[in-house]
């Protein structure tokens, strides 16, 4: 039998191709391949070579349309036994190819060639085609003629045509040839035999018979050279007849004989037609013929040769010329037919083509599984010739035969298209994509895998092909270990090393073995995460949250490993029953631009570990990382993480074998991605850290403390810019920033540090905080970087309040000579002169000037508590404003402060601390006030009121009150802070808000009288200030003497009052000492009864004059009665009814008098 | 009984899910993976031949050597395979029938997931003695 036969065989001139001297296999290959292109020559073309000798034979040559074919037989073939009975199995022609520089001797060539063509009898033209000769050669040669044929050197289209021009040369020779052939007169007697005739004894019968047949086999092979000449309707002419002839004579071999070739005649001559009634016909005939074939087969010597090769050569050639998807059914049939002959075969190579050409039909039909199943007995059928030449077919056979059993070598997949990836499997719920993940492993069929594979190790082995074996026992050991037995698996592993011994080091190989390699986890480092994509539009990139966008991963130095390197955490399986040692095993990069550190780890039976893989990146760009390279087994595979996902997504829905983690013992874990990464250009570092300590900062309520941070440039750039921002909570706990100490210190060059101070203030005390963080930003390039300075504040309780309270305090004035200072009251905006220049400040804060009295003092008395154990020192200070007074009586009254003494508090212990409120009062009593009444008074200092906005400014005045007083604390060295009570101020005030700041409606003092002279006269004028302040009048009142004092009474209302004032006077007993009968003080003037009318907002004086008989203390006391008074001046006094008298008593003043010595 | 026979039910994603060797002939390993080849070589023409016909039972449809192939393709287009010797086409089909019986009741089982293999010991026993029975 022949591989590769076809109805159109049988018109087909053979030509045996054959390489003279040396000549490089490659150059061969090149040059048959060359010659191979020109197996079609159109007779139309070779008429200038042909010449008619005589009337050609072929008398219905079609010239304009027909075509010789060639079929090369390179390297040659054996003559056939068959020969005579098909004439294209005759080598007819011999080219010869010579490689002219490597065999400069052409005339050696010519006599090797000769010698060569000896072999081929049959062969009727014979040409050498010498392929670039050199000069010389040339010119040796144009003297010689022959069947030498040089190609002077020359691009390849020119040497194609010369090359065609050639084969054109030969097909023309060779129809004149076979017109001699045909005409020769014993054409016709010639004896044709096949070894199926009988060659021992020819009895008188048999010879009779065969001159019989004689006629009918000549026809038929005149028929066979028509064909090959390119006349396919003389061959079929010549065909009938000896169709004819062989059924008359019963030579049922030839009549198949040249039935076969009357199709091949009959679609040589439609060529290109395919329609259904041709297909039909040759089908019928084709059966004919194996149907003929068959009758022809004769028992008696069927031991020796058969014609069953022809009647299966012959299915094929129907089966092939059937091959079509639409007629699969009958190819189908015909090939099965094919394949049950194979048994019948006597010889083995017979078989071996027959099952090559049913494995080859079945794959042009598309069955693979068909196609692979023969190829299997093809490799199987090598195998047994047991040959190292056969073994490697086997071993190519078997390859073949993978894609169809699923095993295939993860090279040749990559070789072909990949297959189609399981995508989103998970997202789909399983089921829907059921087939794609089954495809993937299709383990079901692991007994045949299993048998595979292992015919692919032992081919390999055999064939001496350790890659190969080493491939296939590692596809063995990793999908199918669950069904091998330790002792097969440990076979296995042997396997693998011995095929390693033969490999050179460091071969890798597409398929992995063991162990099975997942992803663990990725973990990221902190430096990492606070990389930021920077945009360029916005001022504040870095006010993202967080890392957005792909992660990008940042290698800054080289010099710093630990934090450069990317570790991935892996997770590897031996699922076999043997120790693994992975020789090293390192993170495989595609991308080039990473450099991985290779670890070696040692599996003991059925163990699985978590190792830790790292490697650090070379160039910018992204990084992707499909899965490991591991060196094991004395192989470098690649083990992607892709494919042991799939796996256990399979084992998950019971369709794998098992999961080989799973089979170790491990923990079922989540399948974790490798994420994007990205390698950017260096980015500068800063690292960070709280001078002091970076454990958190103790602070108590309300502290205010410096805390400082020092950045230092860890990297090898220098930071040209950063900005600070925070975030977190209690953000309005960080008073100051330095900004400006950092910009100033920019461009930060590498391991330059700079220390910042952060102003804090502790907050209230909640529960216990740590965050108030101010991140820094340092950044360069597109991708900036962020530093998060996490400032762990903790807030101890400090001083806390108890509770607040209003105090007044009646102390009495003295009365003085000088008039005390007014104020100029006309106008609205009262400026209100408040203190003496003469004095410091602090004194006369704290102390009370004797002639003053109490009036308008307040005392804001504040509790507090010290529960902590350390002591805390208090500092009370009231804000005072820049008063615009335009007197110059008060002199230096700029916004200043005014400390107190400091106050003491220990551990464990409360305190009182007392605020002097002084000179709040309003000048004015206003109705605006009473309108909006429950609101809090207004402050008293230096306010113009404007009746619409009263409330207003009432709220914001007490606002500002409250502002001015601060408690500020210390305690120890370095911790200090203010309280902030300001509530609680507020709530203290708010109840006597209405006495605090608002003024009586009358205001009594009483002064000496002006006119008494240097000694104390006690004169008694009765007129009252204001604004008590007269330190100055300090004049002494003498006993016994007349002494004129003045009243002064002033309204503060914007309505003129009238009223009935009355002055008494009292002893220090208490007692009335101008009435009664022991009165010891006697006066001139009116002291009571006084009816007396004050303008709104201006005073009056009442003189009056008084003579102390005693020396000692008295004190004066001026009272009101005001008449018709107004709803102003009662909602102030808080009467209820309209008829109640309002009373208006003034502060007591003083009289110090003295003895007459 | 068959001197030789292999049955095995193929899912329609072409999973072998039950597999059976029912012949009552000496069994050998290398024979056994033989008929599973020839089996899966055969479901190239089982998946033609089904849509040409509109019976369930293909009867038999491949040979390799003496080894028939015989084939009932069900609507869910899972397939019962036989790989027999013998030629005995109404205990075949008398034989598929059953097994498709059975087969169905398996389906019925709510965890039992279509296209996974087939582990019921009880549906092995029934086939086996089906086996006995036609074969």
């Amino acid at each position: 039998m022949e591989p590769d036969v076809s109805v159109e065989t049988s018109c087909m001139i053979r030509i045996a191709v054959l390489p003279i001297g040396p000549i490089p296999p490659s150059h061969f290959r090149d040059y048959a391949s060359t010659l191979a292109r020109h197996h079609k020559i159109e007779l139309s073309t070779i008429s200038s070579f042909y010449t008619e000798h005589q009337k050609s034979p072929f008398s219905n040559q079609p010239w304009d349309s027909g075509s010789i074919r060639f079929k090369f037989m390179v390297g040659g073939s054996a003559a056939s036994p068959w020969e005579d009975f098909q004439s294209n199995r005759k080598i007819l022609a011999v080219i010869g190819i010579c490689h002219c520089p490597s065999s400069p001797d052409l005339e050696s060539v010519i006599e090797q060639f000769s010698n060569a063509c000896k072999s081929y009898s049959s062969s009727l033209v014979q040409r050498c085609f010498a392929f670039c000769p050199g000069d010389s050669q040339l010119e040796d040669n144009s003297r010689k003629e022959g069947n030498l044929v040089l190609f002077p050197p020359a691009d390849r289209q020119t040497q194609e045509f010369h090359l065609h021009t050639m084969m054109q040369d030969v097909a023309a020779s060779l129809l004149m040839e076979f017109e001699k052939w045909v005409l020769r007169p014993d054409s016709g007697g010639t004896i044709l035999k096949t070894p199926l005739d009988s060659q021992a004894s020819l009895s008188s019968e048999e010879v009779i018979k065969a001159k019989k047949r004689r006629l009918g086999r000549a026809q038929k092979t005149i028929g066979d050279y028509c064909l090959l000449a390119g006349s396919p309707v003389d061959a079929n002419a010549h065909y009938s007849t000896a169709l004819e002839l062989a059924r008359l004579t019963g030579d049922y071999f030839w009549y198949a004989g040249a039935l076969e070739g009357s199709v091949c005649a009959l679609l040589v001559d439609r060529m290109g037609q395919k329609d259904p009634v041709l297909e039909d016909e040759v089908k019928y005939r084709y059966n004919s013929v194996i149907l003929h074939y068959r009758k022809s087969f004769i028992q008696d010597n069927a031991q020796r040769v058969s014609p069953l090769s022809f009647e299966l050569e012959a299915t094929l050639k129907l089966a092939r010329f059937l091959c079509r998807r639409e007629l699969a059914k009958d190819v189908v049939e015909l090939l099965t037919a094919a394949a049950d002959g194979a048994k019948s075969l006597i010889d083995a190579s017979d078989r071996l083509i027959l099952y090559v050409e049913v494995a080859r039909l079945f794959g042009t039909l598309g069955y693979h599984r068909k196609a692979a199943f023969f190829s299997r007995q093809v490799a199987q059928l090598y195998l047994q010739q047991e040959n190292r030449l056969a073994t490697i077919s086997a071993l190519q056979v078997l390859a073949m035969t993978t894609k169809a059993y699923r095993v295939q070598s993860r090279a040749s997949i990559a070789r072909s298209s990949l297959p189609n990836e399981i995508v989103s499997t998970h997202v789909d719920g399983g089921k829907t994509h059921h087939h794609s993940i089954v495809s993937h492993f299709e383990s079901h069929w692991s007994t045949l895998q299993m048998v595979v594979l292992r015919e692919i190790l032992v081919s390999a082995v055999c064939s001496g092909d350790p890659l190969a074996a080493w491939s296939a026992a590692a596809r063995l050991l990793r999908s199918y270990s669950p069904l091998i037995t330790p002792p097969g698996q440990n076979n296995l592993a042997s396997e693998l090393a011995n095929s390693a011994d033969r490999l050179p080091s460091g071969t890798r190989c597409a398929d992995p073995a063991s162990p099975f390699i997942r992803l663990h986890s990725f973990p990221l480092y902190p430096s990492q995460m606070d990389i930021i994509k920077r945009n360029p539009a916005r001022e504040d990139w870095w006010a993202g949250s967080g890392p957005s966008g792909p992660f990008i991963y940042t290698p800054f130095s080289k010099g710093e490993p630990n934090h450069s390197s990317k570790h991935e955490l892996i997770w590897v399986a031996n699922p076999c029953g043997f120790d693994l040692m992975v020789y090293s095993i390192y993170l495989s990069v595609h991308s080039g631009n990473f450099d991985s550190f290779p670890i070696s780890v040692n599996l003991p039976t059925n163990s699985s570990k978590v190792i830790t893989l790292s490697g650090i990146p070379t160039k910018m760009g992204p990084v992707t990382i499909p899965g490991c390279m591991v060196h094991c087994f004395g192989v470098i595979t690649e083990h992607l993480f892709k494919d042991v996902d799939n796996l256990l997504l399979g084992a998950a829905q019971g369709l794998v074998l098992s999961d080989p983690f799973r089979c170790c013992g491990s923990a079922k874990l989540k399948n974790v991605s490798v994420p994007n990464i990205s390698v950017v250009p260096s980015l500068p570092l800063l690292v960070s850290h709280v001078v002091g300590g970076d454990e958190a900062v103790i602070l108590y309520e309300g502290e205010i403390r410096d805390v400082w941070i020092s950045l230092a440039n860890a990297g090898t750039v220098p930071v040209e810019q950063a900005h600070i921002s925070l975030s977190g909570k209690n953000q309005e706990s960080v008073l100051s920033v330095p900004y400006e100490t950092l910009k100033s210190a920019l461009p930060l060059k590498p391991s330059a540090e700079v220390t910042i101070p952060v102003t804090l203030k502790a907050w209230q005390l909640g529960p216990l905080v740590n965050s108030g963080e101010p991140p820094t930003d340092g950044s360069v390039v597109p991708p900036g970087r962020r530093l998060v300075v996490p400032l762990n504040i903790c807030v101890l309780q400090g001083l806390s309040f108890v509770k607040a309270r209003l105090l007044s305090m009646e102390i009495p004035a003295h009365i003085g000579e000088n008039p005390p200072k007014l104020v100029n009251v006309e106008n609205g905006s009262s400026e209100v002169t408040v203190f003496d220049s003469s004095e410091s400040k602090t004194d006369r804060l704290v102390k009370i000037d004797p002639y003053r009295g109490s009036w308008g003092l307040r005392f804001l008395e504040l509790e507090l508590s010290n529960p902590t154990d350390v002591v805390f020192e208090i500092n009370v200070s009231v804000k005072l404003e820049k008063s615009r007074n335009e007197d110059n009586s008060s002199v230096d009254c700029d916004a200043a402060e005014f400390g107190y003494p400091k106050t003491r508090i220990d551990r464990d212990n409360t305190a009182r601390v007392l605020i002097p409120l002084e000179h709040f009062k309003l000048p004015v009593l206003d109705s605006s006030f009473f309108v909006k009444h429950t609101q809090s008074g207004t402050p008293g200092r230096s306010s113009s009121f404007s009746e619409k906005n009263a409330k207003a400014e009432l709220n914001a005045s007490i606002k500002n009150l409250i502002s001015k007083i601060k408690v500020r604390w210390q305690s120890g060295r370095n911790s200090s802070g203010e309280l902030n009570i300001k509530d609680a101020i507020q709530a203290a005030l708010q109840t006597s808000v209405m006495d605090v700041l608002l003024p009586d409606p009358l205001t009594f003092g009483f002064k000496l009288a002006e006119s008494s002279t240097g000694r104390a006269k006690l004169s008694s004028p009765k007129e009252s200030v204001n604004q008590v302040q007269s330190p100055s009048s300090k004049g002494s009142v003498l006993a016994h003497d007349m002494t004129s004092m003045e009243v002064l009474v002033r309204n503060n209302t914007k309505e003129m009052i009238r009223m009935s004032l009355s002055i008494t006077c009292r002893d220090v007993a208490g007692e009335n000492c101008i009435e009664g009968k022991k009165a010891t003080v006697l006066w001139s003037g009116v002291l009571s009864g006084v009816t007396v009318e004050v303008p709104p907002l201006e005073e009056i004086k009442h003189s009056f004059s008084l003579y102390f008989l005693v020396p000692g203390e008295y004190t004066l006391l001026a009272a009101a009665v005001i008449d018709d008074a107004n709803d102003i001046l009662r909602a102030r006094a808080r009467s209820s009814s309209s008829d109640e008298p309002i009373f208006c008593r003034g502060p007591p003043f003083h009289v110090r008098v003295n003895g007459t010595a | 009984m068959a001197g030789t026979a292999c049955f095995m039910i193929v899912s329609r994603n072409d999973i072998p899910i039950y597999e059976a060797e029912v012949g009552s002939a000496l069994k050998k390993e290398d024979a056994a993976q033989q008929h599973q080849f020839i089996l899966h070589a055969a479901l190239d023409i089982v998946q033609d031949l089904a849509w040409t016909t509109s019976a369930m039972f293909l009867k038999a449809i491949d040979r390799f050597n003496d080894l028939v192939v015989s084939v009932y393709v069900t609507a869910g287009h899972t397939r019962l395979m036989l790989l027999h010797d013998s030629r005995n086409d109404d205990g075949i089909k008398s034989f598929f029938q059953e097994v498709h019986e059975l087969y169905i009741k398996i389906l019925l089982n709510p965890l039992y997931l279509p296209g996974s293999r087939i582990t019921s010991s009880h549906f092995d026993t029934k086939v086996r003695a089906l086996a006995r029975k036609y074969l």
